[in-house]
Order: C-alpha cells, then structure tokens, then sequence
C-alpha cells in the first residue's frame, strides 16, 4: 500500500501573549503517523488536544514547527506559500464543520471554485462539478443557492467541492459537528461509500459513534497521539 | 487562473455592492470629469478662436512700417504695391485713420477710418456687403467721396437700415471735413471677433490722401493674401527677403496669423496644464477613497479570502482579483465622468455661441481612462497586497 501521510516527530508551538510574559502552547507535540492510500481515519480526543491543528497541517494550511512530513511521498515540510496554495489545490479536499460555501454562488459554481485556480475552462468546470454534485446526490439542486439547502445538503455540496479536486486526502473537520443527527448519518454514509471507492479519509470528530464508522481510530491528548486503535 | 474568470469575479464584488461602489466612486468621477470637460474645453476655445481668427485674416501676411524712435519710418508707397506682384499674393493696402461724425443725436462719435482699393469684396472673401455696393477700382484711384460703412456705425450714425445715399461729414485731424455719400454697408464679421465691432468707415485710399496732406502717398498696412495652394511659411520668407533688399534690415513689421495661433496655442496649452493639474488633485482624492473602500472590502471578505485560499487559490492570484476589482472600479468611475462630460460639453455647444464646434478627441478620453486605471492600480497595490498575505486559517476563523 502506497503511504498517503508520512509524520515524523512533528511538532506546531504556537507563541502568544506580550514579550515579557510569553506563553508557549503545544499544539503538536512530537506526531509520528503513517496513513496508507484507501484508509479511513478518524481522529478522536478531548478540546484543546489538538486534532484541528494536525489536519491543517496535513492539508497544508498550516506548516510543522518542526518534524518531517512527505504528502504522497513528497516533502512538503517546507513548502513555499504558492507551492503550497498548488499543492492544496491539487492534492488536498477539506471539509469544514462550518461548511463555507460562498453564500451568492449556486451549489454549482461553489464546486467549481477549486477548477477556477486552475485555470480550467467553464465548460469543462460544469462538467466536473455537476460529476461531483450528481456523485453527492445533489442533481437536482445544482442551481440552488446555499440559504435554499438544508444543512445537509449544504454539507454535501462542501464534499462535492472536495472531491472535485480529486485529492489523494480528503480531510473533515467535525463535518456533522453543525447538524441533526439524521443529516448526519447521510454524510456518514456518502463518507462509507467514498471509503468504498478507494478514497483516503481522515475526519476528525467527538463522538464515538461516528468514529467507528472508520477502521481506524486516533486518539490525541495535550498534541500527542496516544493510543491508535485499529477496529476489527 | 483566467482572465474571463478574474473579471467575472471582480465584476460580481462591484455589482454586491451598487451603491457603496457608485458613492466611492465619486471621487474619481469628480476627477475624470474635471479634467475631461477642462481639457475639451480648451480645445473647443482653441478651435473657435483660431477659427475666428481665420475667418478674419485667413492666410495672410500683414506688412507695416517699423516704427523706431529718431529713424524716420518707410514709405509704402504705389510702387511698393508693384514689385510685390512677383510674390503669389493678392496685396491690399489700407490708409488707417481716425475720426469724429455726428450721431443721430448730433453728438459726437468716434471712427476708425481707413482707406483702401476699390472692389474690396472680390479680394476679400471676409468682407462682405449687406446692401448697396462697394467703391470701384476707378472710384478708389480718383479719389470720390463715397463711403462704405458697417452695421455698427449705420446704427449709430443712421439708424439701423437707413443709411444707404445719405450724406456722412467726417471730421478728421488737423481740422479738415471730409463730406461722404455712404453707398454701401457692410455684414459685421462672424465668429468670436464680431461682437468687438466698433463703428468703422471704408473710403478710397486716394480720398484720404488727398485730403490728409500727411497721409499723402503712402499706406499704413499692406495684407498680403496669400494665393491658394501657396505655403504660407516659404511665402512669409520671400516677403521677408523682398522687404530686407528693398528697405534695409529690420524696417518693415512682418506678421501673419500663424504667428498669433502658436502663441494662442501657448497660452491654451498652459491653462490646459493648470486646470489638468486641478483635475489631478480630485483624482488623487478620489483614488484615496478607492483604496479606503476596498480596505473595507478586504475585512468585509477575510473569510471569503480565507477559503479561496484554502482551496488552494494561490498570494498572486487573491493579489490579481483584488488589483482586477480595483481597477475596474475606477475604470468605470472614469467612463462615468466621461460620459457626464460628453453630456455637458454637448449641452456648452447647444447654449454658448462662441463654441461651435463639439469636440472630445478621442486623445482625451483614452487619456481619461488611462489615468482612471492607472489610479486603481496604484491605489489598488495596498488592499490587494492586505488582501493577498491574509493566512487562509486565520481569515477562515475571522467573524
Ligand atoms: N493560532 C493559534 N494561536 C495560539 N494557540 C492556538 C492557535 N490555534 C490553536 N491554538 C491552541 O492549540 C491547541 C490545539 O488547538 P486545536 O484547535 O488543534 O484543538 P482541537 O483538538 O481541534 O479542539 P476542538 O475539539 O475544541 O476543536 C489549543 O490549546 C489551542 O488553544
Ligand atoms: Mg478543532
């Protein structure tokens, strides 16, 4: 198996508060992870503990303090800021809790937005993302605005616009962190079925349940990972 | 990233916002159309001045004796009018004078006096007659006491229509009376110089010099018409050269309109300067609004920044959408102020009888919209460069 996700000993410190009295946080404290092409990786741990942090590390919004980090087995370590936009545009889908869709954009041009950067014409941008939007269940709401989607389906349209991209990692924030249960079990199950089709996952999330919908469960306390348990 | 893309979304911004756009406009639509509507004004003065100035002198050269203190002055005399003919010119000598008649009221008024050839009309396209006729060549060289006057002075001294046949008593210096039959009066001049018009009286030359003893045999001014398809530079050198052998160095005066165009296009070229230089100023206000409302833009949109940059929109391509908005905005404050300049400098035309014609060369708008994008872009760099270094994990956190 092709390793997707290659950590060593990575660390992120953030620094904060007057010069004087400096207060130093850990977020990452010494990561070492190997996620392998076609896993479903769900990272589980209290507030604070630092599982945001890791993932916007791994998508490239975010860059080690220190460490080593081969994306695809590339490294990507220290990446200049363009490269980096290229990289994330190419390589990485991420899934937000709050979804972020452009509110004036239809569900259509909002999964086209990552194709634009990449200088891919209309057409051929209509093409993928009605692909991706069709892929979702979302065919028939294309020329919908967000404020006329459930959250559900805005939910969706957020994972469509990731996979448009055809990202070698598709990465979630808590993606049922701001709906009902019974959206979320949907997006669960559009999550099951991508695993099912091959794709690499890692989603970050509080409830157990959700969790083990993956094979495998990262558990992260004070920026270190403690336990790795894998599901039978 | 294309540019159709670009564009789109720079439009889209503008048009999210109609009325906060149209009012940071202002300024630079203050600007543009100050500048516009001064620059085409200027033209359009230039224009009916030289075209005021054509209408009077059109392609001539004006001769005079130079008039230096202990030298006694040049005689322009008959054989003058002679030797001339070797240039490809039409010459019209004028005895220049003043004198008093009687108004209506039996005061008395003032003249210009002037005596010239007969047949002026066929030499002169300028002068044209309103009713009776002009003196002829014969009538010109005896000397008859027949006056041609213009529509000021036949108002003043006849009542307006009433001066054909009727007797005009000039009293001219040294106590002399020159008893005239006015038969003939003359259309004022158009253009910029007819409303000036004094009360003017046209008599042959010969009348004068007979009867103003220092006058006899010479004439103050000769215009030399130049004759069609002739250069009036090379012609103006001849004349020149022709005067220097005739008279010596720097005797006789020699002037054409082109001379008191290129001044004219001087002094309009400065105040063009100046009042550009007034428009400039609005247009540096206004680009300081620009950059202050897309400042606002920026914060506004931290988040929207913040996830086209975390779907992988690289520094220089946030940087270009915002220099593409920027620009488009003043572009568009700039053909707004275009267009309201049109409008006025049309309505100028429509109102104001010294400018004939309406002009907005095509120079002046391209300079206009030039100056408007060159304004986005310069005080689009800051916001743009603000908007471009946002972190995209910060500005997605941004309430
Ligand atoms: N930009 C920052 N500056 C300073 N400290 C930060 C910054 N971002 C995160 N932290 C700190 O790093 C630690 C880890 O934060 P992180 O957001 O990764 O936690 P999390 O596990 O995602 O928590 P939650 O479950 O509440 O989302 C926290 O203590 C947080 O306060
Ligand atoms: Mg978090």
């Amino acid at each position: 198996m092709k390793p997707v996700v290659e950590m060593q000993e990575v660390k992120k410190v953030y620094r904060s508060g007057s010069r004087r009295r400096q207060v130093e946080v850990r977020a990452l404290d010494g990561v070492s992870l190997l996620i392998t092409e076609g896993e479903f990786v769900s990272i589980m741990g209290p507030s604070g503990s630092g599982k945001s942090t890791l993932l916007h590390v791994m998508g490239l919004l975010d860059r080690p303090t220190s460490g080593r980090y081969l994306l695809a087995g590339e490294d990507v370590t220290t990446l200049e800021d363009e490269d980096a936009a290229r990289m994330r545009n190419r390589r990485i889908g991420f899934v937000f809790q709050a979804f972020f869709l452009m509110p004036r954009y239809s569900a259509l041009r909002n999964v086209e937005l990552p194709l634009v950067y990449r200088g891919l014409t209309e057409a051929e941008r209509r093409r993928r993302a009605s692909r991706a939007l069709a892929e979702v269940g979302l065919a028939d709401r294309m020329d919908h605005l967000p404020s006329e989607l459930s959250g559900g389906q805005k939910q969706r349209v957020a994972i469509a616009r990731a996979l448009v991209q055809e990202p070698a990692l598709l990465l979630a924030d808590e993606p049922t962190g701001n709906l009902d249960s019974e959206s979320g079990r949907e997006i669960l199950a559009l999550f099951e079925r991508l695993h099912e089709a091959g794709k690499t996952l890692v989603v970050v999330t509080h409830e157990r349940e959700i969790a083990e919908r993956g094979r495998r469960i990262l558990h992260m306390r004070d920026g270190r990972l403690v336990n790795d348990e894998v599901l039978g | 990233m294309r540019f159709s893309d670009n564009f789109k979304i720079a439009l889209e911004a503008l048009f999210a916002h109609p009325t906060r756009t149209l009012l940071s406009l202002l300024g630079v639509i203050i600007g543009v159309f100050a500048v516009t509507t001064l620059i085409s004004l200027g033209e359009m003065a230039t224009y009916g001045i030289q075209h005021s100035l054509e209408q009077l002198a059109g392609r001539s050269i004006y001769i005079q004796p130079q008039f230096k203190p202990g030298v006694e002055p040049v005689r322009f005399d008959a054989d003058l009018l002679r030797v001339l003919r070797v240039l490809p010119v039409q010459p019209i000598p004028y005895v220049l004078s003043s004198a008093t008649a009687a108004d209506r009221r039996g005061r008395l008024v003032s003249l210009d006096l002037v005596g010239t050839v007969g047949n002026l009309p066929a030499l002169d396209a300028s002068v044209e007659l309103a009713r009776g006729r002009f003196f002829n060549r014969r009538e010109a060289e005896q000397g008859l006491p027949v006056a041609v006057i213009n529509a000021k002075a036949e108002s003043t001294f006849f009542g307006e229509g009433r001066g054909l046949g009727r007797e005009l008593i000039l009293n001219v210096s040294d106590g002399a009376r020159i008893r005239t039959v006015v038969v003939g009066v003359v259309r004022p001049a158009g253009g910029f110089f007819g409303g000036f018009e004094s009360e003017r009286v046209t008599v042959p030359y010969a009348l004068l010099w007979e009867r103003m003893p220092r006058k006899k045999g010479r004439f103050d001014i000769i215009e030399l018409k130049v004759e069609p398809g002739a250069d009036l530079k090379e012609v103006e050198k001849r004349t020149r050269r022709l005067l220097e052998l005739r008279y010596g160095k720097d005797r006789v005066n020699v002037q054409s309109v082109q001379a008191f165009q290129q001044a004219l296009t001087g002094i309009t070229v400065g105040l063009q300067a100046l009042l550009g230089g007034i428009g400039a100023l609005s247009l540096l206000v206004g680009g300081i609004g620009i950059m202050n409302i897309m400042l606002v833009s920026v914060t506004e949109r931290t988040r929207e920044i913040g996830l086209r940059k975390a779907l992988g929109a690289t520094s220089a391509q946030v940087r270009a959408q915002f220099l593409m908005e920027a620009v488009l905005l003043t572009l568009s404050g700039g053909l707004i102020g275009v267009v309201l300049a049109a409008a006025v400098l049309y309505l100028v035309v429509l109102t104001v009888p010294f400018f004939e014609a309406f002009i907005l060369s095509p120079l002046t708008v391209a300079l206009a919209l030039g100056v408007s994008a060159a304004v986005g872009l310069f005080f689009g760099v800051w916001p743009a460069s603000q908007a471009a270094s946002l972190d995209p994990i910060e500005a997605l956190r941004y309430e």
